[in-house]
Order: structure tokens, then C-alpha cells, then sequence
């Protein structure tokens, strides 16, 4: 298959045909069909990365063509157009696997951007890097031409204010014990415009501490449904450190995976900022960038003495403006103040960073080892109260509460952090950063290098709220940086519009899907199959993983260990290791159950197409690595030889027993196999798994390996490929996490700057070499 | 069948059972229509010994509780530590630094011939326990989410971090920044900091954290002008059984 193959679908010439040339010009592989019958003839014969598919093609054949694509090629990526958007046809599509929706007329650079995007996204081989891709996601905002600045006198921002609240929640710093927090306003007298720093930042209006994502009925009549709540509200007086941190805040939430809960509340607020003349002494905001800001606000207020210059940032501020306030253009004496007033506010500043913020990325990768991190942690508590007060921190953990009926509840999410000590504890009990040393550098990594990498900003903007906060005094980011070293810019000026935002409504919500067989396997797990109740099929790729929910109980991903290439039911083998896995294990034939994803990037079957393979399963490694080794077999010819080393701890937690044994009769797969203890019954092999790689004869240079098992496994098969000369970029292994949210934003399955969900849960030996915490 | 559930005082104040009172009408309504309770001295006279679900409240501070927690322990399927004392021992286990006849001397004066008692200890020092409803008094949400866990047989979800997460997520002034000390740092959530939300600071009622670090706390204290003496004694109100008082 081309690399970057996209097939166009519509029964109008000219569309068909311009979107052709413009995919053609931009660098893709371009086939198209004029009917849905021509379609489904090309799909039989050929791949391809992406279809774009006029859904409204004569006699529901867009939907029919989508089924089919559905049915028998999973992984192409369908981008749906119509002329005529139905909410219908949209949650069909959707369900259909459709990952995208464009309405007529098609804009050229639009579908350029989303055709990028969902090949992006399809986990499309990445060839041989070295480093795994983080992208930073296209920014949300267009940047427009600045509007010149305005004078307000205190009076008239008074009843500005006043007027807004007959409109809106309003919402900004008060006093409490002698320090500042963000609170309701009820009368303009309690707001506080020159503060230092309020203890806990704006952000948590925009991201609550708790917050309902869903609701669900349990029992016969299983029901999800998401739950987004906003009311209009403005705040009032935010620092412009803490707008860019909302400015990060929009990138993670708002772009890949678009958060609905989060939109919603963003959508309803207006951002209304002040300049900070009165820095906190642990603030280090000018080194971060962040002490001023042009962009992200739709007013910004700077006390210039007698009046407030308002700065105007947005058409909501300009809006917003012309209805509540009477304002003057300002002479030429304040504007000069304004400045006077901002440059005696950065003289205030106490703190910096030693050197420029740009070399921290690569200054902490070289700091990695360093005995700072140990030593650091030594007095930290783990009490998490430097990631609660930041305001660029977003992770956060989702439990479900059930009613005392026990019929219904909700999916709740709420803040969690990477310093608490079981932040990347997994349900079989792993933690895989359990010491406090590796949790503080992992948070100190994300302010200085991992968010950058992946958003384009950094994660601290320098704020000192963890400084102030860390009782311990070892939470600050400026004294962390300085410490590892051996011994800003001009802005754009600009205003910031969104671009229209398509949440995800049901990014959380699961589907439904019915329980149609269960096999017990071993003792302690069982294979289950499931039918989504839409009849639809999965859509996964071997290797990717789903979300599976026992509403009341929580959700845990699972591999998938069914190959797509097999009917419309997909199967799931689960081990009973906690909550979620205890429940799946008492249900019963025709029970449902709710699945999100696939997610993930699956195995990379174009890089496997043409070579020999090299299986490597130890233990439950074979429930995902069994979807892979379904593929090839269906697929046979497209390989080369296949060879399948299974070790299991003993004969008793072989799984798979009737596959096991028909490869091992089937001329089409090598199949070795050991246990590391046998007993009476057992006449195979005896050893670990490392003992089979020596009886196979490989060509290395046209060998893939591909190896899933336990964490402990890992070393020694790559030390025994690695006898057997195989490159790097010829291993690929699949990594367990804790993957609570499977979308990129939660933070539990992070290894070092990497998303599991994301950028794995496959990667090439290669890319691993760089991630310090991955093997 | 509903789980018949039971509740049994020890050695405290019976303020936990009074708390299971505090839920209010709703809750309480949809609780009896879950469980059947079948032995609550607070609430009722009748007695029955058939039990699933036993709720132990106080610690163990005299010989005679020790057989009387056993039975209770055969009995029940399931044993739940309800409360500070029964949890951690509790402010009971402060008169564990006097020698026990002065203990009672100080108790009882004359009379102190007639009693016995003996070091007090949390419930798990004597028997198993399969779950804790921490706290002085628990809160009551708390032991809705363990009562729900056992009727949808998952883990109740207790948080093993600092109640300092919680506070954060409140929105509070740190109580160091408000001129006091706290325990907070080192005591296990769930309470959602409902004592500094209210103006105080952390004692502590919940236990500590299962990695606690002692050490710095104690640095903390002293840094915030407490001697060893008095941050030994902050930890000892409730936490005197978890040895970190030595």
C-alpha cells in the first residue's frame, strides 16, 4: 500500500475531480470512484489510508460504502462530506468509523489540514526514527491584527462590571487570611484588580476540581449519557502568567480529541485580565515569558493611576465593550504610562532563570541521571500540593459513583497529580514511578521539556504558586532548572479568535456493547466476546486497545485480541487483576458492557507487509500479540515466514489452548513453545522464554520481532535479538501503562515525554532507546 | 436478599454510630432499603447475632473485648473498622505512655481496683479487617462508598494521599501561611479537608498516608517554631499507635 494513499468518492465530476488535484498537488496518492459500487470494486483490489466520501451519494450507497469499508478494511480512515448536515447522518457516520465531517462548500486548505490529520492519527508507519514524533497539534486560534487600546476610568469599570453581572456569573480575586483566591463576586467593592498572586489559579473554572463527564443507568436498560454543564461567566483580574497557562490549557483540551466539557465552559467565559504590578516574590514570570501577554484574553486591564487602559483582545472584548462600558481613547501622556508602569513592574521581579528558557529541554536531558533528582525528593511528602496549584497542570483520574439504589450513578472526573504516589500504579499492582525521586524529576520534565515538546509552550509559566506552596521548599521549577545548570522575546501583537471548535461530545462516553460468549481460559482469565450493540465492528487495528466500562464500577483498557480481518464481534481476554476485571469476570452471556476507542497505535502492519516475523509472546502477552498473529495468518501471503515463540510460567497458564495447538500442527507458522516450571502432563520445553531464540534461524536483515509480555521479559529477549544481530528498528514491542482516558490528556500513562494512548502502546526498540523510563 | 448488617461499640465515644444518624432522611431511606441493619444499640433494642456486614466501632483497651471482637469476627462475613479508634486506636491510646495501674488511677481514683484495662489498640491489632471508614467522626459519604463498594463487590476507592490534595482542590490557604501547624501533609485523605475548610488545621484522625514522610514532616513542624517535644505531641492525639511518636 502507497504510504499516503486517499481514495475520493462522489458522483459530481467537478468535486471529485478538484478534490483530486488538490490532494495531488499537496503530495498524496489519489484514486477516485464515481460510485459507490466503483468504490467497493477499488477496496477490494487496493489499501488505502484515507477514504473522503460523499455520504450522500444516490440510494444511501455513502452509507452502505462505509459499512463495507467498515466490514472488511478497519483501518481505512473515512472523512465524510454532505452538503446537508443531519444530526442523523453525523452520529451514523460516526459510528460507522467516520473520524471526520465536512459540510459544503469544501474549503481546500480544510481538507488538506484534515486529511494530514487523520493520517496523522492512523498511526501511519513511522519510519525508522529514533525518537518517537511528538507533534505539537496545529494551534486553535487565528492571529489577527491587535486593536489599539482604550482608557476606562474606575468609575465606569465599576458599572461595567455591575452591568455584566445582570448578565453573568462574575467571578475574581478576593481577600481571605491576607492572601488572594479566586471566589464569586458579589459586589465590585470585594474585587481585587492589584494583587500578587491568588493561592489557587483561575483555571480550576475552566477544569473543576470535580466534575460530572456522565450519567448511566445500570441493569436491564444500560443507558450513557454525557453530561456538559457551563453557565456564562466572566473573570475578572487574571494575571497574564495564568492567561498563557489557560492559553495551554485550550491547546490540550481544544485540538486533538477536543474535550466537551471543557469547551463548553471555555466557550462561556470571558477571559478579562489585568496586568501584575505587584509580582509575588517566588514569581519568575519574566523568564518564562509570561509576565505580559498580547494574546489570550478578551480585555486586559492595566491600572495606569487615575483609569484603567484596556487592551481589547478578542470581538467578544470589542462586543462586550460597546455594550457595558464608556471608554475614551487615551492621550499620548498614557499610553507612555502604561509602559512606565509595566517596565517598574519588572524591575520588581526578584527571580530568574539563569539561562534562556529555550535550553531547558535539552539541559534536563542531560540532567537526567543526575543525583540532584534523589536528593531533591529526599523531604518531599508526596502531598501534592505543587500540582494542585498550578495552573498548567491537567491531569486528572475518572471514578465512577453509584446512587445507594444501585441503578444509577455518574462518571466522575477529578484532578490527580504525578507527584501522588499512585499516579502510575497499574491494576496489577506495577507502579512504574514509584519512588519519589522519579516522580519530582517527571514533574519538573513536563514544566521544562515534555509539554513543550508536545504543545509548543512550556508547562510552567513561572507563577511560583508550587513554591509558595511546597511546605517542604522543593517544589519550584525556577530553583530545579537553576540548580541543573552547570555553574525573552519580542511579541507579536496580535488577538486571538477561535477557530470553530468541534467537541467530541461522546469523547467519554462509551458505547454499548453486548456480551456474546465467554470462555474461560486459565483460572484467572477469560476470553470474552462482545458485539457493539450498533452491529457496527470495531474498527481496531491489532495492537490497539479499547476502553471497557462495567458502569458503576470504572472503566480499564483492554487489549484487543481478535484480529480485525475476523468477524463483527472483537474478543477480549482479561485477566482478573482488579475492580473493572473482577466485575467483567461475573458477567454473564448477553450483559452489557461500554467500549470506547480503539485507541492506540496498533502494530505497524505496513512495516511488517513483505517480512519474515518473529512472535515473541510471554504470558498474557499473547492476548494482544494473538490479534496480530490472526492478521497474518488471514493475510498470509502479504508476509513472509511467521514464527511464534509462546513461553508461559507453567502448563497451567498456557492460553488459547486450540489455537495453540493448531499452529502448532499449521505448515503456515513456526510455533515454539516453553514453560518455566512443568509438571507431571507437561512434555514440551522447560526454560524461559529466551531459551527458544537460539533454536530459530533468522535473517536479520529481513526479520521484524516483535515481542509483548511482562515488563521483566523485555531486557532479556532484546538482549538475545540483539546476540542475533537484529537492528533496533527491528524489534517492536508493545508496553503496558496505566491508560485511564485512552485520548492524550489524562497524564497516567505518560512514559517520560510520551503518551502511551497516544504515541503507543507500540514502539520500535529504536524509539525506546530515547525514552529513559520505558524499559 | 439483603445483607444484614450489624453494629458493635468498643472502647470510644459511640460518636460514629451517632454519625451513621446524621445521614439525612434521603440517604438513610435508600441505606434501609439496601441493607437490613440488625443490631444497632444506638437506634434499636433488638438484637439478632445473624449478621453479614459487621461495623466495629472503638479501639480494644480492656481483655474482655479481645474474645468478644473474636466471635464478632467468625461471625461476620465482612469487618468493617468504623472511626478513628477503631481504625488507628485513636486518641484511646494516649494513656498508652502511662504505666496502666496509674492510667487507671488517674480514671477512676479509688474505685481503679474495680476495672481492668489494658494498652489500647486499633481493631486490626487483634482481629482482620477488610475495611476502614476512617476518621473523627467519618464522614458519612465515606461509608455510603464503602457500604456501596461491598453491595457492587469492587475496592472502595480511599484515596493514599495527603488530605493536602484535597485542601487544594478547596481553594484553601495553606493553614502554615495562616500562622498554624498542621498534620495534613502526612494524613490520609478523603475528608475533602473539611477541618481547615472550616478554619482549623489537620489533627490527624484519619491516619496517616501509607508512605508517610515523617522526617520532613517533623522538619516542617520545627521550621514553623514547634520544638520535637510539641511536634511528637501534635502526631501523638491520634496517632500514638502508629509508632511514629518514637
Amino acid at each position: 500500500m502507497e504510504e499516503n494513499s486517499v481514495l475520493v468518492v462522489d458522483d459530481e465530476p467537478i468535486v471529485r475531480e478538484s478534490i483530486r488535484d488538490w490532494l495531488k498537488d499537496a503530495g498524496y496518492q489519489v484514486a477516485t470512484a464515481e460510485s459507490g459500487e466503483e468504490a467497493l470494486e477499488l477496496i477490494k483490489k487496493q489499501d488505502f489510508n484515507v477514504m473522503v466520501l460523499d455520504i450522500g451519494l444516490p440510494g444511501q450507497a455513502g452509507i452502505a460504502v462505509l459499512k463495507q469499508v467498515k466490514a472488511q478494511r478497519p483501518w481505512i480512515k473515512s472523512i465524510i462530506m454532505t452538503a446537508y448536515p443531519s444530526a442523523e447522518t453525523t452520529v451514523e457516520a460516526k459510528k460507522l468509523g467516520a473520524v471526520h465531517y465536512l459540510v459544503r462548500p469544501i474549503a481546500r486548505d480544510d481538507l488538506e489540514r484534515l486529511v494530514r490529520e487523520t493520517l496523522d492519527s492512523a498511526g501511519r508507519e513511522r519510519t525508522v526514527t529514533t525518537e518517537v514524533e511528538i507533534r505539537p497539534k496545529p494551534p486553535v486560534v487565528e492571529v489577527v491584527a491587535v486593536k489599539k487600546s482604550l482608557v476606562i476610568t474606575k468609575e465606569g469599570l465599576k458599572s461595567m462590571v455591575e452591568s455584566l453581572a445582570k448578565d453573568m456569573e462574575i467571578v475574581g480575586v478576593k481577600s481571605r487570611h491576607g492572601k488572594y483566591v479566586y471566589d464569586r463576586i458579589a459586589s465590585f467593592e470585594e474585587l481585587h484588580l492589584d494583587y500578587d498572586v491568588a493561592v489557587t489559579p483561575p483555571t480550576k473554572y475552566l477544569l473543576p476540581a470535580r466534575e460530572t463527564l456522565l450519567k448511566f443507568k445500570i441493569g436491564d436498560e444500560p443507558k450513557v449519557e454525557p453530561v456538559i454543564e457551563a453557565i456564562p461567566r466572566a473573570i475578572i483580574g487574571i494575571h497574564p502568567y495564568d492567561i498563557k497557562a489557560i492559553e495551554l490549557l485550550d491547546d490540550v483540551f481544544m485540538t486533538t480529541n477536543p474535550d466537551p466539557n471543557y469547551i463548553a465552559r471555555r466557550q462561556n467565559t470571558i477571559v478579562i485580565g489585568v496586568d501584575c504590578l505587584n509580582p509575588s516574590p517566588k514569581s519568575f514570570a519574566p523568564s518564562m515569558d509570561t509576565h505580559l501577554t498580547e494574546t489570550g484574553f478578551d480585555l486586559l486591564l492595566t491600572n495606569i493611576g487615575a483609569d484603567y487602559m484596556v487592551s481589547v483582545g478578542s470581538e467578544k472584548g470589542a462586543d462586550l465593550l460597546a455594550k457595558h462600558a464608556q471608554l475614551r481613547e487615551p492621550t499620548g501622556d498614557e499610553i507612555a504610562k502604561q509602559k512606565a508602569v509595566r517596565d517598574g513592574a519588572l524591575a520588581k521581579y526578584k527571580l530568574s532563570l539563569d539561562i534562556p528558557k529555550e535550553r531547558l529541554p535539552k539541559l534536563l536531558e542531560e540532567s537526567y541521571d543526575d543525583p540532584y533528582w534523589e536528593s531533591r525528593s529526599e523531604s518531599c511528602l508526596s502531598c501534592g500540593s505543587c500540582v494542585m496549584v498550578c495552573p498548567t497542570c491537567f491531569c486528572f483520574d475518572v471514578k465512577d459513583n453509584v446512587s445507594l439504589n444501585l441503578k444509577d450513578g455518574q462518571r466522575l472526573r477529578q484532578w490527580d497529580g504525578c507527584v501522588l504516589i499512585d499516579f502510575a500504579k497499574v491494576a496489577t499492582g506495577e507502579n512504574f514511578r514509584h519512588d519519589k525521586a522519579s516522580r519530582l524529576r517527571h514533574r519538573i520534565f513536563r514544566k521544562g521539556k515534555y509539554i513543550l515538546e508536545r504543545y509548543g509552550r512550556f508547562g510552567c509559566v513561572g507563577c511560583g504558586r508550587c513554591a509558595t506552596a511546597c511546605l517542604a521548599e522543593i517544589a519550584s521549577p525556577l530553583e530545579a532548572f537553576n540548580a541543573i545548570v552547570e555553574s525573552v522575546q519580542a511579541k507579536e501583537a496580535a488577538m486571538r479568535i477561535f477557530r470553530e471548535v468541534r467537541p467530541e461530545i461522546e469523547l467519554y462516553a462509551p458505547r454499548l456493547a453486548e456480551l456474546v460468549k465467554v470462555e474461560e481460559l486459565t483460572e484467572r482469565e477469560k476470553v470474552f466476546e462482545f458485539s457493539l450493540k450498533d452491529g457496527k465492528a470495531l474498527g481496531h487495528r491489532p495492537g490497539q486497545f479499547v476502553e471497557v466500562s462495567v458502569m458503576g464500577i470504572g472503566e480499564a483498557p483492554v487489549s484487543v485480541s481478535s484480529s480485525p480481518t475476523r468477524d463483527g464481534t472483537f474478543q477480549l481476554a482479561v485477566r482478573k487483576v482488579g475492580d473493572v476485571t473482577n466485575a467483567l469476570h461475573n458477567l454473564k452471556k448477553g450483559a452489557m458492557v461500554g467500549i470506547r476507542g480503539p485507541f492506540g497505535n496498533g502494530f505497524p502492519l505496513e512495516a511488517l507487509e513483505g517480512k519474515d516475523i518473529l512472535f515473541i509472546a510471554g504470558g498474557i502477552g499473547l492476548v494482544p500479540m494473538r490479534s496480530l498473529v490472526q492478521y497474518v495468518l488471514d493475510r498470509r501471503s502479504s508476509f513472509g515466514r511467521a514464527i511464534l515463540l509462546f513461553g508461559a510460567r507453567s502448563p497451567a497458564e498456557r492460553l488459547f489452548l486450540d489455537e495453540l495447538a493448531a499452529w502448532s500442527k499449521s505448515p503456515e507458522i513456526e510455533f515454539h513453545e516453553t514453560v518455566d516450571r512443568g509438571d507431571e502432563s507437561w512434555m514440551g520445553n522447560v526454560g524461559v522464554i529466551t531459551t527458544l531464540i537460539p533454536k530459530v534461524d533468522i535473517d536479520p536483515r529481513k526479520t521484524m520481532a516483535v515481542v509483548v509480555g511482562p515488563p521483566i521479559m523485555y531486557r532479556f529477549v532484546i538482549g538475545q535479538l540483539k546476540k542475533r544481530d537484529l537492528p533496533d528498528e527491528n524489534i517492536i514491542l508493545s508496553l503496558e501503562r496505566r491508560m485511564k482516558c485512552g485520548v492524550g490528556k489524562c497524564g497516567h500513562c505518560q512514559i517520560n515525554g510520551v503518551y502511551v494512548c497516544q504515541e503507543g502502546p507500540v514502539f520500535t526498540l529504536a524509539q525506546l532507546r530515547n525514552l529513559r523510563e520505558a524499559v | 436478599m439483603k445483607p444484614k448488617v450489624a453494629f458493635f461499640d468498643f472502647t470510644g465515644c459511640e460518636g460514629c454510630q451517632l454519625d451513621v444518624l446524621n445521614l439525612d432522611g434521603e440517604e438513610l431511606i435508600d441505606l434501609l432499603s439496601a441493607v437490613d441493619i440488625v443490631n444497632f444499640r444506638e437506634v434499636k433494642t433488638e438484637r439478632e447475632d445473624d449478621y453479614d456486614i459487621a461495623f466495629i466501632e472503638g479501639s480494644i483497651s480492656r481483655e474482655s473485648e479481645i474474645p468478644r471482637l473474636q466471635k464478632i469476627r467468625e461471625q461476620a462475613k465482612v469487618l468493617v473498622a468504623l472511626g478513628a479508634c477503631a481504625c488507628i486506636g485513636g486518641i484511646n491510646c494516649l494513656k498508652n505512655h502511662l504505666p496502666m495501674e496509674e492510667a487507671l488511677k488517674i480514671v477512676y481514683g479509688k474505685d481503679a481496683k474495680y476495672y481492668d484495662t489494658i494498652p489500647a489498640r486499633p481493631v486490626d491489632a487483634v482481629v482482620s479487617v477488610d475495611y476502614y471508614v476512617r476518621g473523627c467522626p467519618p464522614i458519612t459519604a465515606e461509608l455510603l462508598k464503602v457500604i456501596k463498594a461491598l453491595l457492587l463487590g469492587k475496592e472502595p476507592d480511599i484515596p493514599n494521599h495527603p488530605v493536602c490534595v484535597e485542601c487544594k482542590m478547596a481553594g484553601n490557604v495553606c493553614v502554615f501561611e495562616r500562622g498554624m501547624t498542621c498534620l495534613g501533609p502526612v494524613t490520609r485523605a478523603g475528608c475533602d479537608a473539611i477541618c481547615v475548610n472550616s478554619g482549623r488545621h489537620c489533627w490527624g484522625c484519619r491516619g496517616l498516608v501509607d508512605d508517610p514522610n515523617i522526617d520532613s514532616e517533623k522538619d516542617i513542624l520545627k521550621k514553623y517554631g514547634l520544638t520535637v517535644e510539641q511536634a511528637v505531641e501534635k502526631f501523638k492525639i491520634y496517632n500514638t499507635y502508629a509508632e511514629v511518636t518514637k
